[in-house]
């Protein structure tokens, strides 16, 4: 019983990451259409950025992590402006080849500005642990778990309450109609971008304490943010961050009690369930099956 | 329309082409000229493995000074090094490139054991020397018979497992030791050579638990398992981040083991230290073995040796972190390098170059060894014995600084 | 015989092939040699997503069965190694098949994260059973022999072999896409309900085309694995997979004749244009050339600037930017009602 309360808490902590990763993959989706590559790639950036603003130090500041997702927002808000739009007439399959340009870029020219050298990167949560009843609950996998919270909460009530995420989520349901109610939707799409890079940047500040600070760091947590987008609909925010917390704690479990799923096999394993969820809910968990027309 | 596509892309690939076509040169050796030898190498300077990045760049640090000392028998070397992303395909590519283009007398350092394992084949069937191959994978040292033109350089990981068991057998008789390796010919080389080492006492191991470089969670379920299984001595046979992160977890979990040990690619004093800011405290006092000169370490600046690379670093290379290990580690590879190229004579071949690789001896006696490193350490072959460097000491982690314990320890004498 | 591709073409393509080897040295021709084997494999990848509309971003694992059929056969069975290609391209059709099956039901971009799972799943695989496949540490192949009694380089001989087999399988592609079979993939692709209506089963075009496409990878594997003379897991990351998928995009999807562009970048992008164009910044502008990740900032600009220049491929721009296949348009275009791809 320690050790299932063990790996749920090291396993929602890992699923959160995963889970603000694809909620950002999802914002971007669902606006555009375009599965951003470079969403991992981003976000390692910011985290490096946030990094030199702390001064390539061994203490966190909180200031440095909210200047992070200032720059972090206004970046993604200029990627999509500048290396995007213009690709907008362009089929989608040219916009994703864009997305995955600026993947190589991001990674070669933070290895090229900062080495490759690991770094360390501060956690602004103490490494020491809570033992409740002989469990041993990780501060950090508790403060990890609920920055990303908080974060995807605040998300939610700017699209629920307020006038422009009403415009947004509009934007993205429909930008025709949403273009001719007088919206510049352009405009949205950068503030999309904006979004996700934020909340990419919450993400890698968050998990760079523990995977340590180099320039492929976000490369693995990106396919488990894929496989967390489709597992719970890549329309659906929330379905993202179910599906992130779903499969943190489903690899963990794995891991600990499954003993033929050696450590090769957990990620194949992991997939698999995926395509045999895809294959009963074709549009994932959260997802609705678009209904077409001819 | 199509066709004139075609055209294009047909002129294309003629521009593509065309331009390098290097002829073939009449010389009787390849990549040697009057006045120049070229030495060239693949290195990762992208993707995951890029932080060995600096070897080559210590490397070129150290020709530039042979160089503009007069060169080696009148000769300069030019050092070309390429990006191969750590990537087998890369590198055959690559390497088909450095021999018949650019004709290279030998290639020096290639690093990683797969990519250099991809095109040992291509090398030796072309007689091309493949030279202290930067990989301590046991193979380019022991299969030498096979591979009459491959060599390697450091202490192969087999022989450093096997100090680690030894040292344990000796002086903590009654540890019961958990192991954390990776699981593939790296990781289980140093399974393999640490049993060795043990002889006897094998059945101190209480557990060994593997885990996938590319599984990319860190190793919790394993450090639970060796925590649980009531081992006092933590041995660690992982590369940088999963050792980093395998410290880490362990204080987590509330593990204290007595021991620590820690292979030599992962035990530096910048990744220890990484550890113990990430809130380990288990890291002082971690065993490693050493067997060059340790910038970080101020008991050496004394040494020539320490001197000597200081200065050439700051002189070649001075954009480079001297205090990085790995930079030392180049220069201290293109010393033997320049050594055996003088060997070589005045005339050098390829075949020269190998049967003087084939029996060095550069030590302390000689008054011919390695400055670079440690006191004492040979850099030795003859006949059967192809492992070029094979002594260690251990050290211990004090304070961020590694000290010696002891005396030198003959690795692949403790295999036997 | 318009329906084997345009014969003036294959003319100078036939020409160009000939004379290449006379032309340049024996490393550029060892270089080209992988330019008719990655050809290959985007005229596969190409009848998936160009010509099918279903995106992968996983093809590169049927390129690793393709070589590891090859390896496996040659290294422990003794098998000459020329028989192996087809079957390599054989056994990695099989499996596409089988991933096609279950795979059709996902709708676009569910397909394509679905396919990135791939060689995820391959290089576990891989690993999981090194005593068949050699697990990281890999397997080394022979050195290609020249058959026939002739003797020249292997170099030589690997081009010859290479587009003796892209030669065969290019004209096999016109073929699929140009009969009644590409009609319905087209069709399947430019809407499915249509196609349905049509009484087209779309599940089986697009397993089909999942096949077809996973045997051309296969075939192009083996080969790789020849070249190569080695195979390993890190042979087969996912970033060849998704080279493939930009050499595609770069060559225009939907196009076979651009393939050729698209596999000539695919191969000399990274290992010779790239530092080419480092050589030359560093001349105007002092740079490093060996900074690490430099490399690979030159490759994603000029990535992006050849999508700008071109969006729709080579053959877009040879074609006029004017008509673009309806499926490559976003669901924000009036004249589309289905939801777009990736």
């Amino acid at each position: 019983m320690q050790t299932f309360f063990q790996t749920l808490t090291t396993g929602l902590s890992d699923g959160a990451i995963f889970g603000s990763l694809a909620l950002a993959l999802v914002l971007i989706y669902k606006a555009t259409e375009v599965i951003n590559f470079a969403q991992g790639e981003m976000a390692m950036f910011t985290t490096y950025i946030a990094w030199a603003l702390m001064g390539h130090g061994s203490t966190f500041h909180w200031w440095a992590f909210f200047a992070t997702l200032g720059i972090a927002f206004g970046g993604g808000a200029l990627l999509q402006q500048t290396v995007i739009r213009p690709l907008e007439r362009a089929s989608v399959l040219t916009a994703v080849m864009a997305t995955i340009a600026l993947l190589v870029i991001l990674n070669g020219l933070a290895a090229w500005i900062w080495s490759p050298q690991l770094q360390f990167f501060p956690s602004p949560f103490p490494t020491s642990s809570w033992v409740v009843g002989g469990v041993h609950i990780s501060k950090q996998d508790v403060g990890t778990f609920g920055v990303v919270m908080a974060c995807v909460l605040v998300l939610w009530l700017f699209f629920r309450f307020t006038k422009l995420g009403l415009a947004m989520r509009a934007g993205a349901l429909n930008p025709d109609a949403a273009r001719l109610m007088g919206v510049r939707t352009s405009w949205l799409l950068a503030l999309g971008w904006g979004f996700a890079a934020a909340l990419g940047a919450v993400s890698g500040m968050m998990v760079a304490p523990t995977v340590f600070l180099t320039p492929n760091m976000m490369q693995a947590i990106l396919i488990y943010a894929f496989a967390a987008a489709v597992l719970g609909g890549l329309e659906s925010p929330v379905g993202a961050v179910v599906g992130g917390l779903g499969l943190g704690v489903l690899l963990n479990m794995l891991g600990q009690y499954v003993h033929p799923v050696t450590s090769e096999l957990r990620l194949p394993v992991a997939l698999g369930l995926l395509l045999v969820v895809l294959l009963i809910r074709p549009a994932g968990l959260f997802g609705r099956v678009v209904v077409r027309r001819v | 329309m199509k066709k004139t596509l075609l055209l294009v892309v047909v002129a294309l690939a003629v521009t593509a082409v065309v331009g390098t076509t290097a002829g073939a040169r009449s010389d009787a050796t390849p990549g040697v000229t009057r006045t120049s030898i070229l030495l060239e190498g693949t290195f990762p300077l992208s993707g995951p493995a890029s932080g060995y990045a600096p070897i080559p760049v210590g490397m070129g640090a150290y020709f530039s000074y042979v160089n503009a000392h007069g060169g080696v028998n009148g000769r300069k070397i030019r050092w070309h090094y390429e990006d191969d992303g750590y990537n087998p395909a890369n590198t055959v590519q690559i390497t088909h490139k450095f021999v018949e283009q650019d004709h290279a007398f030998a290639l020096v350092g290639g690093l990683g054991t797969e990519p250099q394992l991809a095109v040992r084949q291509y090398l030796n069937d072309n007689k091309v020397p493949q030279l202290f191959v930067s990989t301590g994978a046991t193979t380019f040292d022991r299969d030498y018979a096979q591979n009459p033109w491959t060599i390697g350089w450091q202490p192969d990981y087999e022989a450093e497992g096997a100090i680690y068991g030894k040292y344990i057998a000796k002086n903590l008789p009654s540890a019961k030791i958990g192991v954390l390796y990776q699981n593939d010919d790296y990781g289980s080389d140093y399974l393999r050579g640490f049993k060795a080492g043990l002889r006897s006492h094998q059945s101190q191991i209480v557990t060994a638990q593997p885990y996938d470089l590319s599984a990319t969670t860190p190793p919790a379920v394993q450090m639970a398992k060796i925590k649980g299984s009531g081992a006092d001595t933590l041995v660690l046979f992982a590369t940088p981040t999963p050792t980093i992160q395998a410290y880490v977890i362990g204080t987590k979990l509330g593990y204290k083991p007595a021991n620590v040990f820690t292979n030599s690619v992962s035990a530096t004093d910048p990744f220890l230290t990484i550890a113990e800011k990430s809130g380990s405290n288990i890291v002082e006092g971690s065993m490693s073995v050493n067997y060059e000169l340790d910038p970080s370490n101020p008991i050496y600046n004394k040494q020539a040796g320490m001197k000597l690379y200081r200065s050439i670093m700051k002189k070649y290379a001075p954009k480079a972190n001297a205090n990085d290990p790995l930079n030392l580690y180049g220069v201290a590879k293109a010393w033997n390098t320049v050594q055996l190229l003088q060997k070589a004579g005045k005339n050098p071949t390829r075949a020269g170059l190998m049967s003087a690789a084939r029996k060095m001896l550069f030590s302390k006696g000689k008054k011919n060894a390695n400055p670079f490193l440690l006191p004492g350490v040979t850099t030795f072959t003859k006949g059967s014995f192809q492992y070029p460097i094979s002594q260690v000491v251990v050290v211990k982690y004090v304070n961020h600084v590694f000290q010696p314990q002891g005396n030198l320890l003959a690795g692949r004498g403790a295999l036997r | 015989m318009r329906r084997l591709g345009n014969p003036i073409a294959f003319a100078v393509l036939l020409v160009a092939v000939v004379a290449a080897p006379f032309l340049v040295s024996n490393y550029r021709t060892y270089q080209l040699a992988f330019v008719g084997l990655y050809l290959v494999a985007l005229l596969g990848l190409n009848i998936l997503t160009g010509f099918t509309g279903q995106i992968s971003i996983g093809h590169g694992a049927f390129m690793g069965i393709g070589a590891y059929t090859t390896t496996i056969l040659v290294v422990d069975h003794g098998v000459r190694d020329l028989w192996t290609i087809p079957v390599g391209g054989v056994v990695a059709g099989l499996v596409g098949i089988a991933f096609g099956i279950p795979a059709t039901r996902f709708a676009g971009p569910y397909l394509a994260l679905a396919t990135f799972a791939i060689p995820l799943a391959f290089i576990g695989l891989l690993k999981r059973f090194p005593h068949f496949t050699g697990g990281n540490v890999g397997k080394n192949l022979p050195q290609l022999r020249p058959e026939f009694g002739w003797s020249t380089s292997p170099s030589i001989w690997f081009y010859v072999v290479c587009w003796v087999v892209a030669l065969v399988m290019l004209p096999l592609a016109f073929f699929v896409v140009r009969g009644r079979f590409g009609r319905a993939m087209r069709s399947v692709r430019d809407s499915e309900i249509a196609a349905t209506a049509n009484g087209i089963s779309t599940a089986a075009v697009k397993t089909a085309a999942f096949g077809i496409s996973a045997f051309y990878c296969g075939v192009a594997g083996s080969l790789y694995a020849i070249g190569i003379t080695y195979v390993n897991p890190d042979t087969f990351p996912i970033d060849l997979s998704i080279l493939l998928l930009v050499g595609i995009v770069l060559g225009g999807a939907g196009s076979l004749w651009g393939m050729l562009f698209g596999a000539l970048f695919v191969e000399f992008i990274r290992i010779s244009w790239g530092p080419a164009l480092l050589n030359l910044f560093s001349r105007v502008h002092h740079i490093d050339t060996h900074a690490p990740g430099s490399g690979l900032v030159v490759y994603g600009v000029v990535l992006l600037l050849v999508l700008y220049a071109a969006p729709s491929g080579a053959a877009g721009l040879v074609r006029g930017v004017t008509r673009r296949p309806a499926f490559l348009r976003r669901k924000d275009d009036p004249s589309l009602s289905d939801p777009g791809l990736v």
